[in-house]
């Protein structure tokens, strides 16, 4: 059999694969038409989306999927946010009875947190591993986006793509 | 390389993007399986189905993706209509937004009519993209349902699938 190695892959991840907490989130039609997102109604408050990264993993040490670089599409409407802030977590399975553990692997986001994140326009936030690592089949990979919001901002969540090596 | 022809991708309906109706998930029809159920009203439901397959910055690279099936149930009674379109969907850079452009798709031979397409019966739709089309990893696609229920249609989607060569 043969031996791949594709530098440039990358995955889709729709805003209805993502988790929501705080916050009126619902479906709703994009601001460009025939776009979909989910929308968060104005409130001051703090929301945190979390997107799971979706990827192949493998079993076998530097096989499977790369990790390097996360994108993050939204948009402020109506108002400027406080500040939009990126962490990303990485969960190691627990064993039957034990508990997950979580770490946090160090990252950059290109857009300043309270500054080019958070202005009312459409955003294309990437975040960068500063170690890319290799997805062992008992890890994943949480991008916690933390959305801190005055009383009049709305957010659209459009998707996000995650950009890796694949070794298979 | 691999050059892999008949590589698909099932979609869960819990991934679908619903909007207007009441929608719940539910038992499907048949034991065991899962829906996402509209419950009855004159109304017109717009679904969208985010399209999960690898893409490439690489041209000629990653998904090719050729057609995408649906499968889903009305009950009770007929639609009034049901279509699709399939969305392409460009991403915009920071502060730009994205633009979309309607595919030309052809539907399968039990589809190609209104009337097929809108009766009470279990259905799988297959669209065929005219021109098939390298996944960009700045591109994602869309599959827009237009649901216009009658009074007492019931409508229940199963899943999709995806159809596309992978080469990397």
């Amino acid at each position: 059999m043969g031996f791949t190695n594709n530098t440039h892959m990358s995955q889709y991840i729709p805003p209805t694969a993502m988790h929501y907490v705080t916050g009126t989130w619902t479906d709703a039609a994009g601001a460009v038409t025939d776009t979909i997102c989910k929308h968060k109604a104005a409130a001051a408050q703090t929301a945190v989306v979390n997107v799971p990264i979706v990827l192949p993993s493998n079993s076998v040490a530097q096989m499977g999927a790369y990790l390097e670089t996360i994108e993050f599409d939204y948009e402020l409407l109506l108002a400027a946010a406080t500040s939009v802030t990126a962490v990303l977590n990485k969960v190691t399975r627990g064993a039957d009875g034990a508990v997950a553990v979580v770490s946090v692997p160090a990252i950059t986001q290109d857009l300043a947190a309270a500054v080019a994140a958070a202005t009312e326009n459409q955003h294309k936030l990437t975040v960068t591993l500063t170690t890319p690592e290799w997805i062992d089949n008992d890890v994943y990979f949480l991008l916690e986006m933390s959305l801190v919001c005055g009383g009049t901002v709305t957010v659209d969540v459009l998707g996000a793509v995650a950009n890796f090596t694949l070794r298979v | 390389m691999i050059h892999d022809t008949a590589l698909s991708q099932y979609i869960p309906p819990t991934l679908f993007h619903r909007v207007t109706g009441t929608w719940t998930w539910t038992a499907g029809q048949v034991a065991d399986t899962i829906a996402a159920h509209v419950a009855a009203a004159d109304q017109t439901c717009t679904v969208n189905i985010p399209i999960c397959i690898p893409s490439n910055s690489v041209a000629n690279q990653g998904a090719y993706l050729t057609s995408v099936e649906i499968d889903y149930e009305i009950l009770t009674a007929d639609c009034d209509a049901f279509s699709a379109v399939f969305n392409k969907v460009t991403r915009g850079a920071d502060t730009a937004v994205a633009v979309v452009a309607a595919q030309t798709f052809t539907y399968d031979a039990g589809h190609d009519t209104a009337a097929e397409r809108l009766d009470v019966d279990q259905h799988k739709m297959t669209l065929t993209l005219s021109t098939p089309v390298w996944v960009d990893n700045d591109v994602y696609f869309l599959i827009e349902l237009t649901i216009d229920q009658a009074l007492t249609t019931v409508v229940e989607l199963l899943g999709a699938v995806a159809n596309y060569t992978l080469r990397m």
